[in-house]
């Protein structure tokens, strides 16, 4: 797989459960969701950032790319806060733009939030394979195998889907000179391009669905040659991003960077 | 097998090929959304509706009852993989999504596949997440015109995007022919490949 070859080592973080991440990472999304002081979240944030260079594996230059990519759209994604929130003190106004000093603070907040189960985000990614998700699904969560195969089929897909696109692309430069410009710009050129892509995936689908339900990927009780399940690994993982919280609660106390104890 | 009520395991695949077509869609058109957003006012709200665009048209596809949920979760999903960044927030929006839509196709009994249903579906996607960018974003805080803009660009882009956009590729893709292996299922469906 791609993402190994610029992997470095492997934790236990690879080891834990596909089923533990995606649940803690959605418990680490309500606890920032409900995170008022910008104190806590910018340390909590900080640990997250350390977690995923350290555990992840992966090389240093690969990760700066992407921290600086995350830091760029989280930014980006703050401004209309910082720019047209409520405040008192006003910073810089010019026209219908109104920084204020709360506004800053809060666009800022909603910034670190997004950085935060990001940073998480990239190391369960980093850090799991597909297939396993979807292993894990079946075998500890008992999902239905015909929703957890035909994903994986499908995802399968994808890059013959993107190698279509490429190829009508192509075939509409070759043909430049004989097609009207409004069928391959704009609107209708948007169109003609989804409908031809999703016409052809359907067709695939629909065979290789006919196929699948023909060799016995349905429902019904089956066995694994891929075996999941939990382990230490799990319960190290849970341990870790309760201490995170923790610490970040901690340290949010004694070092502050924020005067304010609430973005609000 | 050919009258089989529920979803078979073909429905779901093609379901899923849907969403993920859509997935990669919905990964570009990110760029175009974050390119929008420092112009300000809220431009970036008028593409807001691409994001709830597969539900309605896998919907329109197939008309069987959780479709639109799974085909907007399995896209919000699929461009977590597309993007190579797990987000939690993704897939909890397109659940949210999906079942707004879900509710909409429930009440006309996953029959009608009219413009006015699909339109309606955009609107109610669009809706349905507001709660949680108030929270998430703290829209509470911003002035009120602002807000009023944002509210009012997402439902306009909703309406004309995940609607009338979403039937217009529903109608297109009748034209191609593709729709009858899915649709009624006639039991000489073996021909029409």
């Amino acid at each position: 797989m791609m993402l190994q070859s610029i992997r470095k080592y492997e934790t236990f973080v690879d080891r834990s459960n596909p089923i533990t991440k995606i649940g803690l990472a959605a418990v680490l999304f309500l606890t920032v969701v409900l995170i008022h002081n910008p104190n806590y979240l910018f340390h909590l944030s900080l640990l997250l950032l350390l977690a995923m260079i350290i555990l992840s594996g992966v090389k240093l230059r690969y990760l700066a790319a992407l921290i600086a990519v995350m830091l760029l759209l989280g930014s980006i994604s703050s401004l209309y806060m910082i720019f047209y929130g409520e405040g008192t003190t006003t910073l810089y106004s010019f026209g219908i733009i109104h920084i204020t000093e709360e506004s800053f603070v809060r666009g800022i907040h909603v910034m670190m939030r997004g950085l935060a189960v990001s940073f998480f985000g990239a190391l369960i990614i980093f850090t799991t394979r597909i297939t396993d998700v979807f292993y894990s699904l079946m075998q500890q969560l008992s999902l239905k195998p015909k929703y957890a195969y035909s994903f994986m089929a499908a995802v399968r897909m994808v890059p013959i889907i993107i190698s279509e696109y490429v190829v009508l692309r192509q075939a509409r430069k070759v043909r430049r000179a004989l097609i009207h410009k409004k069928y391959v710009t704009g609107m209708k050129g948007f169109k003609t391009t989804i409908i031809t892509l999703l016409s052809q995936s359907i067709r695939r689908a629909y065979r290789l669905g006919i196929a699948m339900e023909s060799k016995g990927f349905d429902d019904g009780p089956r066995t694994y040659y891929h075996r999941t399940s939990f382990s230490i690994s799990d319960i190290y993982l849970l341990l870790f991003i309760g201490a995170c919280i923790f610490m970040s609660f901690q340290l949010g106390q004694i070092i502050t960077p924020f005067e304010t104890t609430d973005a609000r | 097998m050919a009258s089989r009520k529920g979803l078979t395991l073909t429905d779901v695949l093609i379901t899923v090929v849907i969403a993920l077509v859509f997935a990669i869609i919905y990964s570009i058109w990110g760029g175009v959304y974050t390119m929008l957003q420092p112009l300000g006012l809220h431009l970036n709200e008028l593409v807001y509706g691409m994001w709830f665009i597969a539900a309605v048209v896998a919907y329109l596809i197939i008309r069987k009852p959780g479709v639109a949920i799974i085909a907007e979760f399995a896209a919000a999903s699929g461009e977590t993989i597309v993007m190579l960044q797990f987000d939690v927030m993704l897939m909890l929006y397109g659940l949210l999504q999906g079942l707004a839509c879900e509710i909409v196709f429930a009440i006309v009994r996953y029959k009608s596949t009219a413009l006015m249903v699909a339109v309606t579906a955009g609107v109610a996607a669009a809706l349905s997440t507001l709660p949680l960018d108030w929270y998430y974003g703290y829209l509470g805080q911003l002035e009120t015109w602002n807000l009023v803009l944002m509210i009012g660009f997402r439902v306009l882009s909703g309406a004309l995007i995940a609607g009338w956009l979403a039937h217009a590729l529903y109608r297109g893709l009748g034209e191609t022919g593709v729709l009858k292996l899915v649709g009624a299922r006639s039991p000489h469906r073996s021909e029409e490949l």
